[in-house]
């Protein structure tokens, strides 16, 4: 069986510069999917013999949901002889420009398309009378039905030849790869099937090159009783030749150790493990919180009444403009200090710089930090000043550091200088947390998500009540729990109550 | 603003740069040849030379012969250029009257800064059309089908960006990399590069602006995704100028047409993104060498200089046109309530009825046919001598008829003169 063949154009010889031909494995150049069945052993021929048939070749799905594409570039013309891999013309959709090349040997019959005309993917784009072997699968591809893009499966037997390469720009049958998130793809895009949806992600053996050889020199391999998945090819891009096929036989006489079967299947891992240092602010979460770990946390966790702020943030807010309007979260702040003014131990650092001689910091100043998420992580800017602030001036403020922290642009005074957190978690989600202290603050405030609850009135009547948990930690070193726990009944005595947090205003 | 024009101190300048931004390796001039490492597993290059059609031929020869696992970075920056995708039409996307410096008349009316001679080039991959000016860097990925998507790269210079503190940036649904501009309304993953915080998914949001586009080639063996990416363009106003042809329409064409976006610049300078872009490339990948410089020198390379010259050539750039038809009057049928643009005058000819509609279907750069509804057989026998008129000799053809007085020579003329000013072969 011999190959004649008139030159027609290749398209870069690709490895006509390189000393060695770089062997990459043909599976794992090409298929991604358990549809495309050549990870199997090749060991028999297929039972159809080499027939000269004149089929139409269908344009295969390219991929992104793409029905049809231009024709730009016809490389054959009817009358040519195309071996495999052979371009047969370049198509263009959208924004890729693609080489369709062939997966058989043959004559080129027909074209079905001038240049610049629409070219229907699933229909037939050349006809092709074959002259090599022809798989099963193949077939799929040579009918011209309406099923359209056929699928490769894998033959029930396995033990089918594949006798011809697919290749990823051939006109081979879509493989349904789910979409997102697509593991690298052979064809350029995320192919969808028109047909079978099942087709997973099922590892690709990473073979050699299987079949990467022309049905004569398979013939050969059979003959000669040899894997051509060991050979080692020589020929125009890695191909299998039947020199080599006759010095490996050679070869395998004299050695008669068993020769490894192909390369360890290694499936293509469809997500990987990612290395990743921390981001500078992730270290500075890792050391404070390392930091806190010695902290023995006293948790106390309460509901808040937000319905009254509520209904006065709605009437103070309907004369505001929108960047004026003020949240719930200024209120909690100035709450927050002036229950603190009461109870000063929880504005306080602990020093232990001396184990000996642990001792409290009481800060006349409340700078209260406010934990805000930002593109690159946690931050937490610092309000200073609390007490000598209105509610619309920490409003005011909080706006100006949320901004700064969004672009990035906080300074380290910004970042310092904390005597109590607060953890506006509820802004994401969430109902009760267990905020970790930043030591050597003494104390923090976490604040869930307002919800609207139902709750009885005071006739025991059925009412709407919107509720948000408080979730305070204390350092229990030095914070006992009624301390805790009165400093937080003051603050949700005053947000349940604003009117009270007037008289205490200064 | 005027290309600054690359002499021999400038291009030591440029070196220096490079040297400074661990771009280079050796001297001041770049390598002679690349036979050394284009058989390299990794490779990664940057032009000193700012020829878009050397650039894209030193592309073309990297996807070409380098092996097919092989994976291969390559950044440049071109002159003032239009690039028009593989099977692009140049009449319907640019506006060719005004490449030509000094040409612009318009631009000056306007005060618009005059950019100076513009290029047009037709690149090898699909996609629309770009401008390409000194303020824009183009990245370019060639590797393994196996290891591709349409989004790797994309999402590649995308973390690049976010590194330099681009944190608007992400790939969208066509592979761009847009930039958004809504308000932050909440959280995202900051390893999501295709959201950011200020995603809006509604409608209802500011339109995230464009600052990449991209397209591929995709051969047997390999995968070519390159893209631009807008840092800081002077020329950003001048741009839908260029980009709006006054022949739209009077086209219909087969083929691409691009995507209009609104465009940004991004506000970094070539040599951060540069060296940004490297990094990430090489967090991707292992091995990868310090970027090696390119320039002209490469033409002593046979395929380069082949390629060089195809890519120059106005056959390239105009002819391989896909099939399109030209109107005499604009097309109204798709919506006849549409204003007629008479950009030009009424009809070109001038002794039939101004309402006789003529088309004109044009593909390999010569005329295919002449055809119109309302003509005559004994009107269309002289127009017909247009047959298989090449369009780039259509000056050729308007000075001949010039001088002669006979009835059949009288008509073709204006027409010929239409046609000529309709699809206008310009080389800078």
């Amino acid at each position: 069986f011999t190959m004649k063949h008139i030159a027609t154009k290749k398209v870069g010889s690709l490895l006509s510069r390189c000393t060695a031909p770089t062997r990459v494995s043909y599976a794992s150049r090409h298929f991604k999917s358990s549809a495309i069945p050549r990870q199997h052993l090749r060991r028999q021929f297929h039972s159809t013999p080499a027939l000269d048939v004149v089929k139409p070749y269908l344009l295969a799905d390219i991929g992104e949901g793409i029905t049809e594409c231009q024709v730009i570039q016809w490389f054959v013309q009817p009358g040519a002889r195309v071996e495999q891999f052979d371009p047969i013309c370049e198509v263009q959709s959208d924004k890729a420009s693609v080489e369709i090349t062939s997966r058989f040997d043959g004559v080129i019959k027909k074209l079905y398309y001038e240049q610049d005309d629409m070219a229907k993917v699933g229909k037939p784009l050349v006809d092709i009378d074959i002259q090599s072997d022809i798989s099963p699968e193949d077939e799929a591809l040579l009918n011209d039905n309406d099923s359209n893009v056929p699928t490769l499966r894998p033959t029930p037997s396995g033990g089918q030849e594949a006798g011809l390469e697919v290749d990823r720009n051939d006109t081979k049958a879509a493989t349904g790869d789910a979409p997102p998130p697509p593991p690298p793809q052979t064809l350029p895009a995320k192919p969808e099937t028109t047909s079978t949806p099942s087709e997973g992600q099922a590892p690709r053996a990473v073979g050699k090159h299987a079949s990467l050889a022309t049905p004569a020199v398979r013939h050969l391999t059979k003959e000669l009783n040899v894997q051509i998945e060991d050979i080692e090819g020589t020929g125009k891009e890695g191909r299998v030749t039947k020199e080599d096929v006759q010095k490996y036989a050679a070869a395998q006489k004299e050695t008669p150790t068993t020769t490894k079967s192909s390369t360890p299947a290694a499936p293509e891992p469809q997500a990987e493990d990612q290395i990743r240092p921390l981001t500078p602010i992730q270290k500075g979460m890792f050391k404070q919180m390392t930091r806190s770990l010695s902290i023995p946390h006293f948790l106390y966790t309460d509901n808040v009444d937000f319905t009254g702020l509520s209904s006065i943030r709605k009437s103070l807010n309907a004369s505001k403009e929108k960047s004026q309007k003020l949240s719930a979260l200024p209120f909690v702040v100035k709450a927050v200090s002036l229950a603190l003014s009461k109870h000063p131990l929880l504005n306080s650092h602990l020093d232990t710089s001396n184990a000996e001689k642990p001792q409290m910091v009481v800060k006349a100043q409340h700078n209260i930090g406010i934990a805000i998420d930002s593109p690159s992580g946690l931050l937490v800017p610092v309000v200073k000043n609390v007490q000598s602030l209105s509610i619309e001036a920490i409003s005011a403020e909080i706006g100006r550091l949320g901004a700064l922290a969004r672009s990035g642009k906080l300074t380290n005074a910004d970042l310092s200088g904390a005597s109590f957190t607060l953890s506006n978690i509820g802004s994401i989600g969430g109902t009760a947390v267990a905020p970790v202290i930043v030591s050597p603050q003494v104390a923090i405030l976490g604040v869930g998500r307002a919800r609207v609850v139902p709750a009885f009135g005071k006739g025991g009547e059925l009412i709407k009540k919107e509720e948000a948990v408080f979730s305070w930690s204390a350092d229990h070193r030095v914070v006992d729990g009624a301390a805790a726990a009165r400093c937080a009944e003051d603050v949700r005595s005053y947000l349940e109550n604003v009117e009270s947090m007037l008289v205490q205003m200064k | 603003m005027i290309a600054p024009s690359r002499g021999i101190v400038k291009l030591q300048q440029a070196s220096h740069k490079l040297l400074a931004s661990g771009g280079r390796r050796s001297g001041h001039r770049g390598i002679a040849s690349l036979a050394q490492t284009i058989c390299d597993p990794i490779q990664s290059y940057v032009s000193d030379s700012n020829d878009p059609y050397l650039n894209l031929s030193i592309e073309h020869y990297l996807l070409q012969k380098s092996p097919p696992d092989s994976t291969i970075l390559f950044l440049y920056t071109n002159r003032p250029c239009i690039v028009i995708g593989r099977n692009q039409n140049p009449w319907l996307e640019v506006n060719l009257g005004i490449l030509k410096a000094g040409s612009s008349t318009t631009a000056k009316e306007d005060g618009q800064p005059v950019i100076g001679n513009v290029d047009l080039v037709r690149r090898r991959s699909g996609g629309g059309t770009v401008f390409h000016d000194e303020g824009n860097v183009n990245w370019s990925v060639i590797c393994p089908p196996t290891d591709f998507t349409r989004d790797k790269h994309a999402e590649m210079v995308v973390r690049a960006l976010r590194k330099l503190g681009i944190d608007r940036a992400r790939v969208n649904e066509r592979h761009d990399i847009v930039l958004d501009q809504g308000n932050r309304n909440g959280r995202s993953d900051p390893q999501d590069t295709h959201r950011t915080p200020y995603t809006v998914d509604d409608g209802a949001g500011p339109r995230p602006l464009k600052v990449s586009g991209s397209a591929y080639k995709l051969t047997r063996n390999r995968a070519l995704h390159h893209g631009t990416c807008l840092l800081r363009s002077p020329n950003l106003q001048a741009i839908p100028q260029y980009l709006h042809s006054p022949a739209k329409p009077y086209l219909k064409a087969r083929g691409v047409e691009s995507v209009s976006s609104p465009i940004a610049n991004i506000g970094l300078s070539n040599q951060a993104f540069q060296k940004q872009v490297q990094d990430e490339f090489a967090r991707m990948h292992s091995g990868v060498p310090a970027a090696i410089a390119v320039d002209e020198s490469l033409l002593s390379t046979p395929e380069i200089s082949k390629g060089y010259d195809e890519l120059r050539a106005l056959d390239w750039t105009y002819s391989q046109t896909p099939q399109f038809t030209l109107f005499s009057h604009p097309e109204t049928d798709e919506d006849p309530h549409a204003p007629v643009h008479d950009h030009l005058d009424t009809s070109p000819v001038p002794w039939l009825h101004p309402k006789i509609p003529i088309n004109f279907k044009v593909q390999h750069g010569a005329i295919l046919d002449v055809g119109s509804s309302k003509m005559s057989n004994q009107e269309l026998e002289v127009l017909s001598t247009l047959k298989d008129q090449r369009i780039q000799e259509l000056e050729k053809l308007t000075d001949e008829l010039e001088g002669e007085e006979d009835d059949n020579s009288k008509a073709v003329r204006p027409i010929a003169n239409w046609l000529g000013a309709m699809l206008p072969i310009v080389h800078v």
